[in-house]
């Protein structure tokens, strides 16, 4: 594996280089809010953020994407799919927790069967940069408990790890190693390593927030029925803020859009909070209550999920945590179901 | 690779109303591009999407046969957008299918038996695919007994009409239609399906019951077959529920860890036993 050293001031410069040759995604500060966006010339990354407001799975799954194209003509509708041309992309500077959540979209986007082009086409045309959380960023950050540190490279092309005086840069898949030549020529020495697995390992010790994510999964396996679940939902507004940051959240409706003789097909981001998301055309809802909503989130993060992909669905970014309006709390409620 | 997301182009070759109400149709498709029929090679049971441009798509169960050749049905009740939208159009209109999509009736696992079919409704339309599947030429020595129990709430309602009095005519196919309440001309059989169910009592003896219809007939009806002492394993339906992309991605479709778009629609009972009754 290759392993570069850089100047920590060079990180800006790299991904200003960077964007002159592909279209890299970066953090950006907007107003009030820290987002990954299209870095634009002259513009300055911001690397000294936290982590971003919303998740950066818009990267590869934007919250609203054509899918195909129609027009009408004198034979009759005429469509084609859109095509999934996507550049060369870098997205640079995400957390650990957030690449992770790359690596649990692809078991759904990229199954053997269904395979959906859209998502592929932009993953496999993008590296992900992560940049190692040697310092956790919230109080409220629990990736540990979800197969996550916050050093790690999963779902990451390149890790970046401050080790003090240097970025110590590993080059984990050829994706990676392609981009190495903007890394400069200073190979990471033994004794990078040896800082990187001793931040790292303090890294972890650091996230103090511990959910007992696993151990509910029998437990949830036997209490669908549950008197449990009407006691979580009561103040949820169904505003959906919890699965549109969430990095796992995947749900979409497909709707068209007519202007003149020109229409689109369009996906966008839904959510299983809205009570439309089930309601069928004849006014049956198996979904009927807020209640069986919230049940349905939180079986399919640590239950569901797990059943069809052995992962939990959720990589402990704490987003629903922090912007939730009436401050409901997934990590208390799967404290709450592990004393069932 | 085919883009599971986009729909063959076909014409509404034919357009048959089915019932007195007129809100039951039959629609009959024909490719646009010839070769699309073998890519939309399709097993009874499974369903496509149906899709109109600048509408949207409703998935709805496949009621022709793969043994008819040439073009594909679906029959469509008139309810939202899309099925209204589909109910207003000419013979010749352009649109799009998606599909075929989800499992099917377990062919393997029905070759050999005895095939009791129960339907009721406007639930009968891919019971009827499996039916015309397993009458049609060799076909028929794969399965054992066939018998078919359907019912409507009245003469008017019933569906594929000229099928059933030609299904009627065949001396290898019990076929039993009934109505919940007959008018001057009928000269059929009156009652509820459950009770014509119990009627018939067809043998448990290496015997599979394919059910669909309404909730309140399939309520009824379970506990007539378990008299009968049909097993849950023994015992297969259909499930529906609202859905988009039909390829087990958009996430609202679940049942359980099960998505009825993927992984069904098609379920035994014993499946279901095993899953969260929310649908």
């Amino acid at each position: 594996m290759e392993k570069r050293l850089i100047k920590k001031d060079a990180l800006t410069g790299i991904a200003k280089k960077m964007a002159g040759d592909f279209l890299v995604w970066a953090p950006v500060k907007k107003e009030d809010n820290v987002l990954f966006e299209p870095l634009e010339k002259d513009a300055e990354p911001f690397f000294s953020y936290l982590n971003s407001k919303n998740a950066p799975k818009n990267v590869f799954f934007p919250h609203t994407e054509t899918m195909m194209k129609y027009t009408r003509t004198e034979k009759g509708m005429v469509f084609s799919s859109e095509e999934n041309k996507t550049a060369p992309s870098v997205l640079f500077g995400v957390r650990p927790c957030d690449a992770h959540s790359f690596a649990l979209l692809d078991k759904l986007f990229n199954q053997e069967k269904y395979k959906d082009g859209y998502y592929i086409a932009k993953r496999e045309n993008t590296t992900v940069i992560s940049i190692a959380c040697v310092k956790p960023p919230y109080a409220s950050c629990f990736c540990t408990s979800v197969d996550g540190e916050p050093v790690s490279a999963d779902g990451a092309d390149i890790l970046l790890t401050d080790i003090g005086s240097d970025y110590l840069a590993e080059f984990m898949t050829p994706k990676g190693e392609k981009l190495v030549k903007y890394f400069g020529d200073t190979k990471a020495d033994a004794a990078a390593e040896t800082k990187k697995n001793e931040i790292a390992a303090k890294a972890k010790e650091a996230i103090k927030s511990k959910i007992p994510a696993h151990e509910i999964k029998p437990i949830l396996d036997k209490n669908f029925d549950n008197p449990f679940w009407n006691t979580i939902y009561g103040k949820c507004l169904a505003c959906g803020t919890c699965t549109y940051l969430c990095p796992t959240c995947h749900c979409f409706d497909i709707s068209d859009e007519v202007k003149g003789s020109d229409g689109v097909r369009v996906r966008s981001w839904d959510s299983c909070m809205f009570p439309m998301f089930t309601r069928e055309t004849s006014g049956h809802n198996p979904r009927s209550s807020q209640k069986e909503r919230w049940r349905q989130r939180t079986m399919h993060k640590f239950k569901y999920y797990v059943d069809m992909f052995n992962s939990i669905a959720c990589v402990g970014c704490g987003r629903c945590v922090m912007s939730c309006p009436v401050n409901i709390d997934i990590r208390k409620i799967v404290e709450d179901i592990s004393k069932l | 690779m085919q883009n599971p997301y986009i729909p063959y182009p076909v014409v509404v070759d034919k357009i048959i109303t089915e019932v007195d109400t007129k809100d039951i149709k039959t629609f009959r498709f024909k490719f646009v591009n010839p070769e699309d029929e073998a890519k939309y090679s399709y097993i009874p049971g499974q369903f496509g999407e149906l899709s109109i441009f600048g509408k949207g798509e409703s998935p709805i169960g496949i009621a022709s046969s793969p043994t008819q050749k040439g073009y594909v049905e679906f029959t469509v009740q008139k309810a939202g957008v899309v099925t209204s939208a589909l109910h207003e159009m000419e013979e010749g209109t352009r649109m799009g299918i998606r599909g075929p999509l989800g499992n099917s009736w377990p062919l393997e696992f029905l070759e050999g038996k005895n095939i009791v079919i129960v339907g009721g409704g406007f639930a009968f339309t891919t019971l009827r695919s499996l039916i015309n599947y397993m009458i049609y030429g060799d076909n028929r020595k794969r399965f054992g007994n066939i018998t078919v129990i359907y019912g409507a709430r009245n003469p008017g309602l019933l569906l594929y009409k000229d099928e059933l009095i030609e299904w009627g005519k065949r001396t290898d196919l019990n076929l039993n239609v009934t109505v919940d309440k007959g008018d001057a001309t009928w000269k059929g059989r009156e009652g509820f399906v459950p009770a014509v169910c119990k009627e018939v009592a067809p043998s448990k003896e290496n015997a599979v019951a394919v059910i669909c219809g309404p909730p309140v007939m399939i309520r009824f009806t379970l506990p007539v077959f378990f008299d009968l002492g049909f097993s849950k394993e023994n015992i297969i339906t259909s499930l529906e529920m609202r859905m988009k992309c039909g390829i087990g991605k958009c996430g609202r479709c679940n049942v359980g860890s099960k998505y009825v778009c993927k992984d069904g629609p098609v379920f035994s009972l014993a499946e279901l036993d095993k899953l969260t009754p929310e649908y």
